[in-house]
């Protein structure tokens, strides 16, 4: 008796998955008709692909490159180096008499690459440990999320400092370690939402038919946690954007000539006093374009996702 | 709950052990020591040194003599760089700064950012919306290294109202320039996920029907919204909590603040053993506890959510 | 033992440190105000300080910050006046017998520890003693060692008590010491930190924390009142100091600020009487503000050193190669374009303001730069490089602003003129010095200050046994001169012929011999600019009213 309700309830849930995957699919298509009636996301996403597309095709028509050094320029910023058409330096020189319009493109190759694919690193691993922490709870619980505190406690510099000693300068080394600083935070605030999706009538009635655990982590689970990844996201990626530059402090990341907004913000910044606004207001410019553009997206995402 | 918490203390000590072991390791992998420097000391002088600081014996021994001397004596050794002081007087003169310009960035943070969030969610789509969004974000996109010296330039240099740094043992003019350079982004943040996670739970069923009911606009936003809607806020709070009172770098170096935020680059940079563990273990104590307490809060907000 | 004990050995030195042999008893400098100068009622000078003081310990102290504390803090044999030369300290005079190889200083009666007991030498004898035992473990030890006390060396390595130490004290104001070879300069030498005194009773009763400010004893002008790590000293007037009657200055404190360009904004609002010029700001500063903005050599050289060991890139090896590298650097565009910090271009390593040290004439050094240019061309292409065989290979500097701008200059100069790919790598400051000990670099920034004013301190560095030749090079003949001049009546002749040395084969490219710049309120007085050893006194300052 009791086993035939269960087969017969695996049976009704099943079916309710199926209609789900359908549901699934045409769930996406809504979402994408969603968020292209958002209007502040999609200008963003139109403004973040000409940046792109500017930030690779310009360089081609600009007078100078991020790298060469204007000899008649160098050494005299305040005085020469202000941003000027008629010489080529439409954003102005920095110190050395590099083209800071050039740099700042080159910067923004780099930087959205950062922002991106260090974000994406931090979602995915925060979001899976996260959820499979809190979904599990008890002994698992308690030692992934002691593993999580010793992490957030150690100092990462040294994670850094040896896996440059290591494997020696690459881009590769650079994302994952930009990951690294940031995916315990996720992975916490994932967890945290799960332990209390996971009382949640749905869950529990997915439970209760029977289906697997693995499936209720990733159909019932995450796409609840959907908003608040997307909020945190959005909140990840300035600090990871600037982050980079400290990485490449350490010697790992990105070495001179190229260059990123971190490092051409730290180095405006550290010139405010000196007359030469412009090294700090252009690159600072693009970094507020980018992360509105960023926010309004997510936002848009966020609002396409869950259509309540 | 009790037994919550003798689980959480049960299970802190072999974290905090495996916390010590990893960084002990890691510190001694990274090249170079704390006595390398640009002019390279003679091999006598150095064998003294390192004689001296317990660096000639073997790792395990280091280890093991670390260890018990802070559980037996709770001494975390002299510092290798500030050589005349020991890693307890360090932390003892710089924590107490840190955790005072901490707690005040905390409150600033906490109580601006979650009424600007709920004000923006509960008027969402309105220009209070949009004001509370955009200075949400320009207080992010405002890294505090930017901030920081130009708060001097302007507070200091032009204005001549409020010293440029220093301490001074905690007088209030010194207090408020790095409170407001580290609560700003800070606030920034918690005000962005309190205005996300209120819409979400304004949108939910529970609430809804509670509109449906008739409730009250206030009675629904703080009787039955906010709880759930803090929920997410406080998995952020706490790990924000440890990193403020245990300061921050750039408001040490910019304000010169005298605080520990500082050491945690500086130690690991100047290799200071003692120093780096010392503030390492201070960092892990912390954040097992606040994790705890975060966790304690969770089942607070949510009966539903078992300890 | 270690090379540096052969340093410091040079007969050429005697005539130029002044007063050094003889018998001195030349008054003491103190504060003294000019004529028609008004005293400003407030008599506390404040400075910057890059970094908390790693310690006050005048047997431990090793950086220029924490030796300019501890010289207000304590008094030893001698001081330097503000222009370098030696003058009496708790020592009213001293002789040299037995061929300089017996210094005997006798002390004034007067001087006094902050507790009220009298400065003896038997205070002079612990704290020497303590400088050499390995229980101390004091990084500047070495000094000790050049200063060639007998049995010094082997009490450093643990084969003698550090009682064994060659110094005495004949009675309570005779102090003597005894050499193992003559040093001419030996006086000169007890003006540094590390020879100071130190009260015995207060260290072993308080052990490593004697230096709180509520521990310590000194016999300085001031005492330590406060010791903020992070944060802040103050040090105020020590009415026990034998000549307070005639020091100036009530209280001295120090701010630590980490970031420059802060430490400048408070300097202009008034917070600081002293600090340094921002990087690259001087040329500017000193049209704005002439009248605050000072520059004064420093026995400090920038440079490139070569990779020339076995594990060297084979293109180092040759020496073509390295020549061409450092023709066609620009020194005068590095100087005046990205430093800008008044330093002067470099051909030769050793700066010309080392006591004693004429800079030789070395050829390159008088081309033009366009000259320079082609025959760099020419060498390399000799060599077998040029755009079918590009050179390749790393610069390799150590975090920092400065460092960075430099090899981007440098990089930019040799691929416009020669073709050649300069990858820049910057690694943290640990992480660098071990890959340039170790030789895993090809070509590396390097920076040199002297420890003492002589040339020695710079070209013993190329010595091929020396702790410091990073880039491994060998040259016997090299070797043979630095090491005559150290017995030679005419060193100069030996300096000259080993930087013609280095300019011929060119192990490194010296890139410009360092300038301080250092911002002073007009209020200050006395502050020692042509010191080149920065060896600053306060009680030796004053602050007058300033309309």
């Amino acid at each position: 008796m009791f086993f035939m309700n269960r087969k017969k309830l695996a049976d009704v849930a099943d079916r309710l998955l199926d209609q789900q995957n359908i549901k699934g699919r045409s769930l996406w298509q809504d979402a994408y008709v969603r968020f292209r009636k958002n209007k502040a996301a999609v200008t963003s996403v139109v403004i973040l692909t000409i940046m792109v597309l500017v930030s690779f095709i310009a360089p081609f028509f600009a007078p100078w490159d991020y790298e060469t050094i204007d000899w008649n320029l160098i050494g005299d910023a305040r005085a020469a180096g202000q941003p000027n058409i008629e010489n080529g330096h439409y954003f102005g020189t920095d110190n050395l008499g590099r083209d800071i319009f050039a740099r700042t493109l080159q910067g923004t190759q780099i930087s959205l690459l950062v922002g991106l694919l260090g974000t994406a690193v931090a979602v995915v691993i925060g979001l899976f440990y996260g959820a499979i922490a809190g979904y599990f709870g008890g002994r698992l619980d308690n030692v992934m999320m002691r593993f999580v505190d010793i992490l957030m406690s150690i100092p990462t510099m040294f994670i850094i400092i040896i896996a440059m000693v290591v494997f020696g300068r690459s881009i590769f080394l650079l994302f994952l370690a930009i990951g690294l600083f940031a995916w315990m935070d996720m992975a916490r605030i994932v967890r945290g939402q799960t332990l209390a999706i996971k009382n949640k009538e749905y869950v529990e009635a997915a439970r209760s038919a029977g289906v697997g655990n693995i499936r209720i982590i990733t159909r019932h689970i995450i796409p609840n946690l959907l908003g608040i990844v997307v909020i945190y996201t959005s909140l990840l990626i300035p600090g990871l954007i600037l982050t980079e530059s400290f990485i490449s402090f350490l010697g790992l990341g990105i070495q001179e000539p190229l260059t990123s907004w971190g490092a051409l913000i730290n180095e405006g910044a550290g010139q405010i006093q000196y007359g030469t606004p412009w090294q700090l207001g252009f690159p600072i410019g693009f970094f507020v374009v980018g992360l509105y553009c960023f926010l309004f997206i997510g936002d848009g995402l966020r609002d396409a996702l869950d259509p309540k | 709950m009790l037994k919550f918490i003798i689980v959480r203390f049960l299970s802190s000590i072999p974290t905090l052990l495996l916390l010590i072991i990893v960084s002990f390791v890691l510190m001694h992998l990274a090249p170079g020591g704390p006595f390398t420097s640009e002019k390279e000391l003679p091999p006598e002088v150095l064998a003294n040194i390192n004689a001296k600081y317990g660096l000639d014996k073997s790792w395990p021994e280091q280890l093991w003599n670390y260890i018990t001397s802070i559980i037996f004596h709770f001494d975390f050794g002299p510092s290798f760089k500030y050589k005349d002081i020991s890693v307890n007087d360090i932390i003892a003169q710089g924590f107490p700064i840190t955790m005072t310009y901490g707690l005040w960035s905390f409150f600033v943070a906490t109580t601006v950012g979650i009424a600007l969030g709920i004000t923006a969610a509960v008027k969402h789509n309105t220009w209070i919306d949009y004001f509370a969004v955009g200075v949400s974000i320009g207080a992010q996109v405002l890294p505090n290294f930017i901030m920081a010296p130009i708060l001097i330039i302007i507070f200091t240099l032009w204005l001549d109202l409020l010293p440029g740094g220093g301490w001074n043992n905690g007088a209030w003019q010194n207090i408020i320039l790095p409170v407001i350079a580290l609560s700003t982004s800070f606030m920034a943040s918690i005000a962005r996920l309190t205005r996300g996670s209120m819409l979400e739970v304004l949108n939910s069923n529970f609430i809804r029907t509670a509109k449906a009911k008739g409730l009250p606009a206030r009675t629904i936003i703080f009787r039955h919204a906010i709880k759930p809607a803090l929920l997410p806020i406080m998995s952020y709070l706490g790990p924000a909590f440890v990193g403020m009172i245990s300061g921050s770098v750039v408001i040490d170096i910019y304000f010169s603040t005298g605080g520990m935020g500082q050491f945690f680059v500086e130690a690991a940079l100047s290799r200071d053993y003692s120093l780096l563990m010392g503030v390492t273990i201070l960092f892990g104590v912390l954040t097992i506890i606040f994790s705890a307490v975060v966790d304690i809060l969770y089942a607070w907000l949510d009966p539903k959510i078992k300890l | 033992m270690t090379l540096l004990k052969t340093t410091f050995t040079k007969g050429a030195t005697i005539a130029l440190l002044a007063g050094a042999t003889a018998l001195s008893s030349v008054s003491a400098q103190a504060a003294t105000p000019m004529a028609g100068e008004t005293l400003a009622a407030d008599q506390t000078y404040t400075y910057r300080m890059l970094d908390g003081i790693p310690s006050l310990d005048p047997q431990i102290v090793e950086d220029v910050t924490g030796s300019e504390i501890i010289r207000d803090l304590f008094e030893g044999l001698t001081n330097q006046d503000a222009k370098g030369n030696l003058i009496p300290g708790v020592a009213m005079s001293w002789e040299a017998s037995e061929g300089n190889t017996v210094y005997t200083f006798n002390l004034r009666k007067d001087s006094k520890w902050s507790n009220g007991e009298t400065v003896t030498a038997g205070d002079f004898v612990y704290a020497w003693r303590r400088a050499v035992d390995p229980a101390t473990g004091s990084p500047y030890s070495w000094y000790m060692d050049i200063m060639s006390i007998v049995n010094g060396a082997d009490i450093i390595a643990g084969d003698k008590e550090p009682s064994e130490l060659g110094v005495v004290a004949l009675d309570d104001f005779t102090l003597q010491v005894t050499l193992t070879k003559a040093l001419p300069y030996f006086a000169d030498m007890t003006a540094h930190a590390t020879t100071f005194p130190t009260h015995q009773a207060t260290i072993e009763k308080h052990g490593s924390e004697w230096t709180k400010p509520e521990n310590m004893v000194g016999n300085g002008a001031y005492t330590l009142t406060e010791w903020k790590l992070k944060e802040t000293t103050t040090r105020v007037r020590n009415p026990l100091y034998w000549d307070d009657a005639n020091t100036i200055l009530d209280k001295v404190v120090t701010l630590v600020i980490s970031d420059e360009n802060v430490a400048f904004t408070r300097y202009k609002a008034g917070e600081m009487d002293r600090t340094a010029v921002p990087t690259g700001q001087y040329p500017d500063l000193a049209i704005s503000m002439p009248d605050e903005t000072f520059k004064f050599p420093r026995l400090c050289t920038y440079y490139y050193v070569f990779n020339v060991s076995d594990s060297a890139p084979e293109a180092f090896k040759d020496v073509r190669v390295r020549k061409a590298l450092s023709y066609a650097m620009d020194r005068d565009v590095i100087v005046e374009k990205v430093t800008k910090g008044g330093q002067i271009p470099a051909y030769t390593y050793t700066p010309g303001a080392t006591a004693g040290f004429k800079v030789p004439s070395v050829p390159y050094g008088e081309w033009s730069q366009a000259e320079r240019d082609a025959k760099a061309v020419e060498l390399l292409a000799e060599a077998g490089y040029g755009s079918d065989n590009p050179l390749t290979f790393e610069l390799l500097y150590n975090t920092s602003e400065g460092h960075k701008k430099i090899a981007i200059a440098v990089a930019a100069m040799w691929k416009q003129k020669l073709g050649v790919e300069a990858t820049l790598a910057n690694e943290e400051w640990k992480t660098f010095l071990e890959t340039r000990n170790t030789q895993s670099f090809s070509i590396a920034r390097s920076g040199w200050c002297g420890d003492y004013n002589e040339a020695s301190t710079f070209l013993d560095l190329f010595d091929s046994k020396h702790g410091n030749n990073d880039g491994l090079y060998s040259n016997p003949a090299y070797d043979k001169e630095v090491r005559a001049a150290s017995s030679s009546a005419n060193a100069n002749a030996h300096y000259t012929t080993a930087e013609q040395i280095l300019a011929d084969e060119m192990p490194l490219i010296p890139v410009y011999h360092y300038t301080g710049v250092v911002m002073l309120k007009p209020s200050l007085k006395g502050y020692p600019i042509e010191n080149v050893m920065l060896k600053t006194y306060s009680k030796d300052m004053y602050k007058i009213e300033v309309k």
